[in-house]
């Protein structure tokens, strides 16, 4: 990737890490939103919402080894994610089911 | 190491049955697409609870709430399942150099959100009937 700056002259697009830097941040927000859905079942089931809080915390420690590594996830840690998350929505289901 | 980067550049591209390594610009994009996703898919389950348990009930229908709440949490965790199946698919084109497959997320979500506001809107209404 290559841009022209105003003398014509091509300017090389050099990436000083930005993309790594961005991933951390987006693991840091799913890390807070994790938290946020945790704080919010807290108020139906208390132990519940404390365990997703701190599932938050390995997430956000699984985003941590993944960008160290410097060359994004594997499959298996995403898995995790997605596997932390689906369980999540059964469980937050299982809970207005009961309340029911 | 490279010093601006911070990360490790293969000496050669590494080759296996599924392509070879892709820029790690790009696996890093195809990450946090997965993780706004995911993202989403917490925000539905988290509104979806929210909906079930801050709203009042409907007067007349005492499930509505339910009815809107716990398609939202299914969609959370349907999301969170095709975001990851759709990560490893864009990941193996990537590896191929082959183009990315088009994503069903959005329609998907256009679509349930679209019918579950439909659902609300219908709620509102009949139990304003139902309370009059």
């Amino acid at each position: 990737m290559s841009a022209t700056d105003g003398t014509g002259e091509k300017v090389q697009n050099a990436d000083t890490g930005l993309a790594r830097e961005r991933t951390e941040l987006a693991w840091t927000r799913t890390t807070v939103s994790f938290a946020a859905l945790g704080g919010v079942i807290l108020k139906v089931s208390p132990v519940v919402g404390l365990v997703i809080m701190v599932l938050s915390v390995v997430i956000w420690e699984l985003g941590r080894r993944s960008h160290s590594a410097g060359t994004g996830s594997r499959p298996g840690r995403l898995g995790l994610v997605t596997a932390t998350i689906t369980t999540t929505a059964l469980v937050t289901l299982t809970l207005t089911l009961l309340e029911w | 190491m490279t010093r601006a980067t911070g990360v490790q550049e293969p000496a050669g591209r590494a080759e296996s049955a599924e392509g070879s390594e892709p820029d790690y610009r790009f696996t890093f994009a195809n990450e946090r697409t997965f993780l706004a996703w995911g993202r989403t898919s917490l925000a539905l389950i988290g509104g979806g609870l929210a909906v079930i348990q801050l709203l009042p009930p409907f007067p007349g229908i005492p499930w509505g709430r339910h009815l809107i709440g716990t398609p939202l949490i299914l969609l959370g965790g349907a999301v969170a399942v095709i975001s990851y199946v759709e990560w490893k698919a864009d990941q193996r084109a990537l590896r191929l150099g082959a183009p990315l497959p088009p994503s069903r997320l959005p329609r998907m979500l256009a679509a349930t959100i679209t019918a579950i506001a439909l659902l609300a809107a219908a709620l509102a209404l009949a139990s304003a009937v139902h309370s009059n």
